[in-house]
């Protein structure tokens, strides 16, 4: 499962919401009872379900946030949760930053140098799952065939180091959700994937089966600081001891991981009206995010890109290429990964985290000021020679002539190039989902990982792009028309 | 450098590439003086126009307007500029605004008039040009003799001492052409100081007070208009005229 998570640390895919974000919610504090910090992951099913917010306070919120629930009033203490990313957690351990913490993590060898854990109260392996109805038996018949793995994580792992045994080849997958289902679907023939992982899948309607015992088993625990909070460690364990006596651990455990077909979600909420009404919130709160990314994006674009193309037709040598290189580089470069680099690499570089919302507009503002820098410019070039010439003869200086004649003249001819580009705009903030920006398309995402209703809830998320796409060219048409 | 000279043009080398286009060219305009310049197409009478306000900048030689080396780094290419009016082939009018404001640009953004002042100084230059009432229209519905006529009266705003003009009439129908001659040779008469590339060989002879023949980047001749069209001593001036007066 550590795999897993280093996954996460490079491509930055962080379900619910970024590190920065540390939300938690608060409980009311009683003097009597002591209260502990404790660090959980941003999501990691069935363990750590986060709502629609990203939060924990939902109904089902997940195996190890109930524990938690449980023990804390059975133990008597008050805790407030920290949710950050599974690297965070560790560093946030060793800082002091928080008394506990967990998130499916395995109780390896090296951990324990530097973390005390609790008995543990799961035991995570790799099992392989296949279609329902469908005709694969056991891994014999996977020779030739396609399997399906997420990548980083220890199934992946495991599948890899019996490819060449079985003859099947891999494929990867960034969500569990598009991989189970291209099982289900029945373009790949199997998945190997840790076992709570793909009971919950199974148990909120993926037509999938475990066929396999899970191999390369490792405990799940809590951990402290090694030698710190022994005091929380010891309520922990007494917790755990007293769950497991009296039967509400394995309670616990089938409810997230047990049965089929029986979703988390009632019936009622999996009609595409229902699925709206139950996410209206998370809905609304992506496609805000989605529209102030995309105007605050395109404005700093547009700032941008009349840079480059006034550069681009400066006088001179030196300008006009510093503006062609940059528009090479920036409409050269998929915006994926310039997103990754200003996320993820760049922070190594200048020694401070990039906020994911200044990430995000950052390659906005990058990627498309490239398109319309090369927009600008093209359109300042249309102008006719003789009107520069013209209004240069006549003594107006070069930056007079640009903004009273070159440029009126300029903007007309880009505009409908100019709107197109903004259209593209609001389409590509859905690209910042990679980096874990919480706009539409990531809602959309964390959404699915709940409830696994990903035809339901894709065709719902591309409705409202098109109806805001419309009514975006709709106004641009009136605008254009205002300006013609 | 003299100073009796408008215009004082010494050695001028222009080059586009290997393409010698200019081969030392010296001129000198006197106040007040009108000169025609003809020539065959691609003996480099515009380029060397061109030239005269640095819309072309000379490979070598020397241009001196008003005394100020225009080649020169720290002359202030802008403000000799203001003293020297342009008109082009193709009128170069700004389509994104009416004719008054076309004329009223450049003394008001150059803080020389006030808008009002400007305003009412387009109305002026406009009456002389004959186009009074075509202020508040867009230069694009106007027809070629008309937008060249109030491109003539943007020129004039700026209040310049010398009037440059590159074949003001060559897009222009036959029946515009009378109209903006007729302009031009009220300004010549006023006193402007005027340089001409044109092929109206019967504008140059009647208001010339110099005609300048360019052949092949050099001036191959020079004089008054009768020494230029009766009695051409060079092989080349003869062929020329021959050529535009016999059609």
């Amino acid at each position: 499962m550590s795999k897993h998570w280093l996954r996460n640390m490079l491509m930055g895919l962080t379900v619910a919401v970024g590190i920065g974000v540390g939300l938690g919610h608060a409980q009311p504090v009683h003097a009597a009872e002591p209260t502990y910090t404790i660090g959980t992951v941003d999501s990691f099913e069935p363990f750590e379900i986060p709502n629609n917010k990203g939060t924990y306070t939902g109904k089902n919120p997940g195996i190890e946030i109930e524990m938690l629930q449980q023990i804390a009033k059975h133990e008597g203490f008050k805790y407030n949760l920290k949710v950050m990313s599974f690297d965070a957690t560790l560093t946030a351990l060793q800082a002091g930053q928080i008394d506990a913490s967990m998130g499916g993590m395995s109780v390896t060898d090296e951990r324990k140098a530097t973390i005390d854990f609790t008995k543990s109260y799961y035991d995570s392996g790799v099992v392989m799952a296949v279609a329902q109805d469908g005709p694969i038996k056991s891994m014999k018949d996977l020779k030739g065939k396609t399997v399906a793995v997420k990548a980083g994580t220890s199934g992946a792992i495991y599948a890899k180091s019996i490819a060449k045994k079985y003859g099947f080849k891999l494929k990867y997958y960034k969500t569990d959700n598009t991989m189970w289902s291209d099982v289900q679907n029945g373009n790949s023939a199997a998945t190997f994937d840790d076992e709570p992982v793909l009971r919950y899948g199974i148990r909120n309607g993926m037509k999938l089966k475990v066929i396999t015992k899970a191999v390369d088993s490792q405990p799940v625990a809590m951990g402290v600081k090694k030698g710190q909070n022994q005091e929380l460690l010891q309520k922990l364990n007494d917790g755990i001891t007293w769950m497991e006596k009296t039967g509400r651990m394995q309670k616990l455990l089938d409810k997230y991981t047990k049965g089929s077909g029986t979703k988390t979600d009632g019936a009622a909420q999996r009609t595409i009206m229902g699925l709206l009404k139950a996410n209206k919130g998370a809905l609304w709160d992506g496609l805000v995010a989605t529209l102030e990314l995309t105007l605050v994006g395109a404005a700093l674009a547009l700032v941008f890109g009349v840079v480059l193309g006034v550069m681009g037709i400066a006088d001179g040598k030196f300008f006009p290429w510093l503006s062609a290189t940059i528009i090479y580089i920036f409409r050269g470069m998929p915006m994926i990964v310039l997103a990754f680099f200003i996320y993820i690499g760049m922070p190594s570089v200048i020694g401070h985290k990039v906020p994911l919302f200044t990430a995000g507009v950052l390659t906005l503002m990058l990627d498309e000021g490239a398109y319309v820098g090369a927009i600008v410019k093209g359109g300042f070039k249309a102008v006719d020679r003789g009107q520069w010439e013209a209004a240069r003869s006549l003594g107006l200086p070069y930056g007079k002539a640009l903004r009273k004649v070159i440029m009126p003249q300029g903007i007309k001819i880009m505009v409908p190039s100019l709107v197109n580009q903004f259209i593209i705009t609001l389409k590509d903030t859905s690209i910042l989902s990679a980096i874990g920006v919480m706009e539409l398309t990531q809602t959309g995402t964390v959404i699915i990982s709940r409830n696994m209703e990903g035809f339901k809830m894709w065709l719902i998320i591309g409705v409202i792009y098109i109806v805001i796409i419309t009514l975006l060219t709709w106004l641009s048409n009136y605008v254009q028309r205002k300006l013609a | 450098m003299d100073k009796q000279y408008k215009i004082q043009v010494q050695d001028l080398h222009k080059s586009y590439g290997d393409n010698e286009v200019l081969k030392g060219i010296s001129l000198n305009v006197k106040p007040n003086e009108v000169v025609c310049m003809i020539g065959p197409s691609g003996s480099g009478k515009s380029t060397f126009l061109r030239c005269l306000n640095k819309l072309e900048e000379p490979n070598r030689g020397h241009v001196y307007v008003d005394g100020y080396d225009i080649a020169d780094k720290k002359t202030n290419i802008d403000l000799v500029r203001q003293n020297i009016g342009m008109v082009f082939q193709h009128f170069n009018l700004f389509p994104n605004m009416s004719v008054a404001e076309n004329i009223m640009l450049a003394p008001v953004q150059l803080n020389k008039m006030s808008k009002e002042e400007a305003r009412t100084a387009a109305l002026h230059y406009l009456d002389i040009v004959g186009l009074k009432d075509k202020a508040d229209v867009n230069p694009t519905t106007l027809s070629g003799g008309q937008k060249q006529r109030v491109a003539i009266a943007r020129a004039l705003a700026m209040k310049p001492d010398v009037m440059l003009f590159d074949e003001p009439t060559s897009a222009l129908d036959p029946e515009m052409v009378g109209d903006v001659l007729e302009v031009m040779q009220a300004l010549a008469k006023e006193g402007m100081t005027m340089v001409v590339v044109t092929h109206e060989m019967g504008f140059a002879k009647r208001v010339a007070d110099r005609v300048v023949f360019f052949h092949d980047g050099v001036i191959k001749e020079q004089g008054t208009p009768e020494e230029i069209f009766d009695h051409p001593q060079q092989p080349d001036t003869k062929s020329f005229l021959d050529k535009v007066l016999n059609v």
